[in-house]
């Protein structure tokens, strides 16, 4: 072996071991890149596609300003979403009056994936709903309305799907209990109906943070307040089940 | 008589049987009936002297109210610097709306209770009367039996059998026709119910039934302004008590007081009418009540009519005998007695 041969064969060696050398070095960047992005579907998963957890509710402020967090309005019969006319509560403590605020109830809020079923008996003597899980019993007229997740009529067990940060649902199970009285305020209703002024559960979801908004209106189909039209909002911050 | 009139009769009697058993179908009743037993049910819990003076309680108490908040708490507010007596309807909205509507309210609920006051007997009656829900049935049974009896005495005639017992079936139905009516006492109860419903009818539109609800809206709305906002800014510029204030102010207290019984009593009250529009639309769609009785009386007279018809009439050929028993004719059909044709034209004579 000559002393040049020698020496290509050490350069070869050489370009061997950098080459190998660089090819370790992309893998590692791979592979680092690869966990990153791991962890970003991860996180992200947890408000991709059905969410299953609580929705915990936020209570609202009322104050000059306006309504900010989780209300209850109710349309008139033959009134519009836009226009109203909406029902004044005067036991509300928001300035504008037609805004009922809400606050979360012992289970913080909205549980989907389960019902989230009123005690027996519903109400009490005066008629006051007296579910708390989702709510805290609101003042309405003097009297109390609380809500529950009925599977009454075949309601579906409440979910709610998100997509690219856009919300979506099924609270057909949505119900309120007032003055001995109940009430499906869901929507779709537990048929699939979505008869007048009923419109579909819709919202936001904060990829970083579960922070959320849900919307929707569910039009009372019979009894005392047949035609009007409950207007729901909830705010708040989605916790994953588990 | 002669096998003409006897055949005739019997199918006179196959046509009123199965008119009976149409007749449901063509009134739609095996659905119309048992939504007015629906409006039966639903309305019984109101049906009453005692309920319908609970409610006249409840309009006097906020008409109490009404009075004292314009009477006695505007002027107050002003006095004590509240509220200027010229800002009172801007400061309490729904307060100066329950006073501005409340004759009319006052008006329209007062008669509501009314109708249904001057209608408890007339409820009570309709009440009586057999379920809503088996009206068809009481046309449709005794249709197919009147038509299956005269289906038989038909086929026995044609046969050359007796058409006795067939007849005799065609005249205890029609007897039963007929006395049923007076049996479920519908010539008096079916015009109290007619009466009912044309009572009623103002009452149990969609469009009253809205104005109700607004009523609700509207007493409701003013009450809680009343206790929540009024009272308080009165006591507060007066220094004293909730306690003092609402002392000062017994009628509008006394509506607070009530004010959750109202709701839970005038909230279902309001769900039996809203409820009950299709179903009193369904009932008044209905044949006149009045006219029911005559539904079972006319048919069941003709129908035991042609029973006594076919009764009396003799075979043609036993005409020259009118003591003849048909029972007793001979087993092997004569061409009179199995001949239609013959039964069209009688052998003269025949007749009795």
């Amino acid at each position: 072996m000559t002393t040049r041969t020698r020496a290509r064969r050490g350069l070869a060696v050489v370009a061997a071991a950098l080459l190998l050398a660089a090819g370790c070095g992309d893998d590692e960047d791979e592979a680092t890149e690869s966990s990153q992005q791991d962890t970003a579907t991860e996180e992200a998963s947890g408000f991709e596609g059905e969410l299953a957890g609580t929705f915990s509710i936020d209570p609202a402020t009322c104050d000059a300003e306006g309504v900010r967090g989780s209300y209850f309005r109710m349309i008139q019969a033959g009134g519009t979403a836009e226009e109203g006319p909406f029902v004044p509560n005067t036991d509300s403590s928001c300035t504008d009056q037609t805004y009922n605020p809400l606050t979360g109830g012992s289970e913080s809020g909205l549980v989907t994936g389960e019902f989230q079923a009123p005690p027996d008996p519903a109400f009490d003597a005066a008629g006051n709903g007296l579910a708390t899980d989702i709510i805290e019993p609101v003042t309405f007229f003097a009297v109390q309305f609380a809500v529950a997740t009925s599977d009454a009529d075949g309601a579906a067990t409440p979910t709610v799907t998100a997509t690219s940060g856009e919300l979506t649902g099924d609270l057909s199970a949505w119900t309120a209990y007032y003055s001995n009285l109940v009430f499906n305020q869901g929507a779709p209703k537990p048929d699939g109906s979505s008869p007048g002024l009923t419109a579909a559960v819709s919202g936001t979801i904060d990829a970083d943070t579960g922070a959320y908004t849900l919307d929707w209106s569910s039009q009372i189909v019979g009894g005392a307040f047949n035609d009007f039209t409950g207007v729901w909002h909830l705010e708040g911050t989605f916790t994953p089940a588990g | 008589m002669s096998n003409g009139a006897r055949r005739g009769a019997s199918v006179v009697a196959l046509v009123i049987g199965l008119g009976l058993v149409v007749a449901p179908f063509a009134f739609q009743m095996f659905s119309r009936a048992p939504q007015g037993g629906d409006m039966i049910d639903d309305f019984e819990p109101y049906m009453s002297t005692e309920v319908i003076e609970r409610f006249r309680g409840y309009l006097d108490t906020v008409d109490a109210a009404d009075a004292q908040a314009s009477d006695q708490l505007q002027p107050a507010l002003a006095d004590a610097g509240a509220v200027p007596a010229e800002d009172f309807d801007t400061t309490y909205v729904q307060v100066a709306s329950l006073r501005e509507q409340w004759p009319d309210v006052q008006a329209d609920m007062t008669d509501l209770l009314d109708t249904m006051d001057r209608n408890l007997d007339n409820y009570d009656a309709v009440a009586s009367l057999p379920p809503f829900p088996l009206f068809p049935w009481f046309f449709v049974i005794p249709g197919v039996l009147v038509a299956g009896a005269a289906t038989w005495a038909l086929l026995a005639g044609r046969r050359g059998r007796s058409t006795r017992p067939a007849a005799w079936v065609l005249v205890a139905l029609g007897v039963g026709l007929v006395l049923a009516p007076v049996a479920f006492q519908m010539f008096s109860r079916a015009p109290q119910g007619g009466d009912m419903i044309e009572d009623f009818e103002p009452m149990m539109t969609r469009e009253r039934v809205q104005r109700v609800q607004g009523y609700f809206i509207t007493m409701g709305a003013a009450e809680g302004q009343l206790r929540n906002q009024a009272l308080p800014a009165l006591a507060a510029a007066e220094g004293a008590t909730p306690e003092e204030t609402a002392e000062a102010f017994p009628q509008i207290t006394a509506l607070s007081d009530v004010w959750p019984t109202i709701v839970t009593d005038f909230a279902p009250m309001v769900s039996t009418m809203s409820d009950n529009v299709d179903n009193f639309d369904a009932v008044a769609s209905l044949p006149p009540f009045p006219l029911f009785p005559w539904f079972f009386l006319i048919p069941g007279l003709l129908v035991a009519g042609c029973g006594v018809v076919a009764l009396t009439a003799r075979p043609a050929e036993a005409g020259s005998d009118t003591t003849h028993d048909e029972s007793a004719a001979p087993v092997t059909p004569t061409p009179a007695a199995s001949d239609p044709e013959a039964d069209a034209a009688p052998p003269e004579g025949s007749s009795p």
